[in-house]
């Protein structure tokens, strides 16, 4: 039966190649669509490592910062900032960050380790921090006062980044990285080795639709990134506290500009970002589908009315309307699978040529399984009518033409 | 002969309905997301109001400094556009201007955030806004810090209510702990506009702290206004030829600056395919093309699809025509006239829909100050598309149906 199959495909190879084509192309837009949405939600699925309700966030800005590194003054300002803060009846805790979560501004790094190169992101995050974000230590201990007298560069790093450059082993207390060199003074890395004093579990500062990434903390000292403050406030603070904060914090210093929005806004928005592009290109390949889907109707049914001869002669010597409805669905499914066939040989190539690394294996398999699906369904919609008309010709008609 | 043409398609397109319904869908829509997409691209770089002269104004947006192990792209700071872009042969006019921020203001204890951008006088003269009321500030106004401001109508009505446009002119704004005076109103410019768009504007001098004056990179940048497109190389080559005999504070730390006085188009291609850096125009446009090329490759191959099939139905009137002595060229001729009339049809229709979704995205508020809109540029670019479709997609059918032979066709053979 399938060799038969084969052979009628073949045999009208001119037609089917274009009907290949169309559904080789369309396998392909419709897997960029899927590969992204299944990313995105796989992303969503995974645990975001803090809290975000009740937290808003102040972005702190003091004009002309390129003062000597040595000016003790922003420093104090910024700590009178995080007190008188603290002294509002609504606010539970303050704590800093180099960048707040979902603003969308990153800082990124690199280290060679074991003959590999880890990428990771970093911040800065003050010894509260844990606490008012709720963040989940499961090895050592999150940054304290202890540290102050350190000789090295206390880090705290994540499950993910600390199985990827410790594998198994302990990572507690171990060094991270190189020396740095001795004149990454203008640099941001600090100038001390940098020694893990902690392990949490999960920091995704970009939100629940970013990419899983490694991360990992320097401690945030007044001196270095007074850019961004957290504010705890108790539950079921309005909107309205906005002023009274804003108030307090040009009492401190006028000169400084201060930006006040909540986390739970932030994330609102960065959301926006990450779906915008995905439902305007969904909205497109749902659209071309529905074209491809309309215009293979067009094609099937024409085959099959050009066919009326052959399909009445088979009636005739005792096919029954069953056999031609599996024999057009059978055509019909033996051109898709050559056509999907193509799709996936050029789509495993992907990764192959590391084209998509950050996709796990998973989410690919996934999306190609979801995308053949989805080809496979709109060719067998699309095969039915036609199919259902091929069953309706009469063994008279085959005669009528001969 | 073409009249001929015209009605036998029109005959055709009726008989079969459910071709023709498909056929109009897959160009309109090919076309709709084309046009919407232009339009898109127009809005952010194309010489629409205030940027009205923008085919001779080239821009500094972006400066890159590299050092022995580090490197910082960002924008220019004051003091690198103010010692290194001034006076350049063929500039007419000069303007610095601040990226916008977004500032805190506050009307009665409720909060209203605003985009505010610092500039100086040059730049009420190389943009052409559409003032309501009032005018702009001036280069003595910047000079003097004078706390003046100009703002867009929809602050206007966010502080000032349903008070006449001329009864805001005086009132005072307060915006990140400062009082402005306003003295004009403009009509709003569209966020994406990047270069002009603020909500309100005033003097750069106005900034609480002077350091800015000296800084190489900061959050500035400047529009360069020529006198003619054709100063644009010298401009060009006498900017880069001062980026090397920059004075640099640290050494050690940064020692080749990269910039470029870039027209738009040049400025995104710096920005997305350059990292900053360097400037890829011809790469950016390859790509765009390339992109409208994929998305069109599916329209196109469903069009050629459902032709061939459309002229296998129509082979026994080509075996008549052929057998009464008809050419294969006037038969390509027939069917290529057919299917451009087709596309036009659906360009048309796709067109109008266009006008529709991209009113409702600028009703949609999805992006502030939104307006999208359809002009004659993006029109003609539209109708080229239709024309090259119903071509592109008409060749390969007809040249098959061509080579139709007339006697299998008036037996109704498909082979």
């Amino acid at each position: 039966m399938t060799r038969h199959l084969l052979k009628m495909v073949w045999n009208r190879k001119r037609v089917n190649f274009l009907i290949i084509l169309e559904i080789f192309v369309s396998f392909l837009v419709l897997f960029g669509v899927v590969v992204s949405t299944v990313y995105l939600s796989d992303n969503y699925r995974q645990p975001l490592g803090f809290s975000y309700q009740n937290v808003w966030n102040v972005n702190v800005q003091q004009p002309g910062r390129d003062q000597s590194p040595n000016d003790k003054t922003p420093a104090i300002t910024l700590r009178q900032i995080m007190q008188s803060v603290h002294e509002l009846e609504e606010v539970e805790a303050v704590t800093g960050i180099g960048h707040s979560p979902y603003s969308g501004s990153s800082w990124g790094s690199s280290v060679e380790m074991n003959g590999r190169k880890i990428q990771y992101g970093v911040n800065r995050a003050a010894d509260n921090f844990k606490d008012v974000m709720g963040l989940q230590v499961v090895n050592g201990r999150w940054f304290s006062a202890e540290d102050d007298s350190a000789n090295f560069e206390p880090i705290v790093i994540t499950q993910r980044l600390a199985r990827e450059a410790y594998g198994d082993e302990d990572p507690i207390g171990r060094r991270f990285g190189e020396l740095p060199k001795a004149d990454a003074a203008a640099s941001l890395e600090p100038e001390k080795e940098r020694r893990v004093v902690g392990v949490v579990a999960e920091f995704r500062q970009h939100g629940e639709f970013a990419g899983l990434e490694n991360f990992h903390f320097y401690r945030f000292t007044y001196e270095k990134s007074p850019s961004h403050l957290l504010i705890k406030v108790r539950p079921g603070t309005t909107r309205a506290f906005e002023e009274k904060l804003s108030r307090k914090l040009r009492g401190v210093n006028k000169d400084w500009s201060y930006e006040i929005e909540p986390l739970v806004n932030m994330r609102e928005n960065s959301f926006k970002l990450y779906l915008a592009p995905i439902i305007a290109a969904g909205l497109v390949a749902a659209f071309l589908m529905i074209m491809v889907g309309l215009g293979l109707t067009g094609v099937l049914w024409q085959n099959v009315t050009q066919r009326i001869k052959e399909i009445g002669l088979r009636r005739a010597k005792g096919a029954t309307a069953n056999d031609i409805h599996t024999q057009i669905l059978g055509e019909l499914f033996v051109i898709t699978t050559f056509g999907l066939l193509l799709g996936v040989v050029i789509i495993v190539q992907l990764p192959l040529l590391e084209f998509m690394s950050f996709l796990s294996t998973k989410v690919y398999f996934y999306s190609i399984g979801i995308s053949l699906a989805l080809i496979y369904l709109l060719t067998l919609v699309c095969g039915l009518y036609p199919s259902r008309m091929a069953t309706k010709v009469q063994p008279v008609e085959a005669l009528r033409y001969e | 002969m073409l009249k001929n043409y015209l009605k036998v398609a029109f005959k055709v397109f009726l008989r079969r309905k459910f071709f023709t319904f498909i056929s109009l869908f897959a160009i309109s829509f090919t076309l709709l997301v084309l046009m919407v997409a232009t339009s898109l691209v127009d809005h952010v770089i194309g010489p629409l109001s205030p940027e009205n002269k923008l085919s001779r104004t080239l821009g500094v947006y972006f400066l890159s400094l590299g050092g022995e192990n580090n490197q910082s792209n960002g924008l220019p700071g004051y003091g690198f556009l103010d010692r290194y872009a001034r006076n350049l042969p063929g500039v007419e006019k000069m303007s610095i201007f601040e990226q916008v921020g977004y500032k805190d203001a506050y009307r009665n204890s409720e909060k209203i955030s605003l985009y505010v951008k610092r500039t100086d006088g040059e730049f009420w003269q190389i943009h052409e806004f559409n003032f309501l009321a009032g005018g702009p500030f001036t280069s003595d106004d910047d000079k003097n810090v004078n706390f003046v401001a100009v703002i867009n109508e929809s602050t206007r009505k966010k502080f000032f209510d349903d008070q006449s446009v001329l009864a805001a002119l005086g009132q005072t704004i307060e915006v990140d702990g400062q009082r402005f005076r306003v003295v004009g109103v403009v009509a709003d410019v569209p966020i994406l506009r990047a270069i002009p768009f603020a909500d309100i504007w005033v003097p750069i001098s106005t900034t609480s702290s002077a350091s800015y004056r000296r800084d190489l990179q900061g959050s500035y940048q400047a529009a360069l206004l020529a006198r003619s497109r054709a100063d644009f190389p010298a401009i060009k080559s006498e900017f880069a030829s001062r980026l090397p005999n920059i004075e640099f504070p640290n050494p050690k730390e940064f020692n080749v600056a990269r910039a470029g006085a870039d027209t738009r188009f040049e400025a995104v291609a710096r920005m997305f395919i350059g990292n900053g850096r360097e400037t890829y125009p011809r790469t950016l446009l390859a790509i765009l093309l390339g992109l409208a090329l994929l998305f069109m490759v599916l329209p196109t191959v469903n069009l050629i699809n459902l032709n061939v099939s459309r002229i296998l139905e129509r082979a026994s009137e080509i075996g008549v025509r052929k057998a009464f002595g008809a050419s294969s060229w006037t038969l390509v001729g027939q069917f290529v006239v057919e299917n451009v009339l087709l596309t036009l049809i659906g360009g048309l229709i796709g067109l109008v829909l266009s006008v529709f979704v991209l009113r409702l995205v600028n009703q949609s508020g999805w992006i502030p100050y939104a307006d999208f809109q359809l002009n004659y540029r993006i029109f003609l670019y539209g109708l080229a598309l239709a024309i090259f479709f119903g071509l592109f997609s008409g060749v390969y059918p007809a040249w098959k149906m061509s080579r139709l032979n007339p006697v299998e066709a008036l037996k109704g053979g498909t082979r």
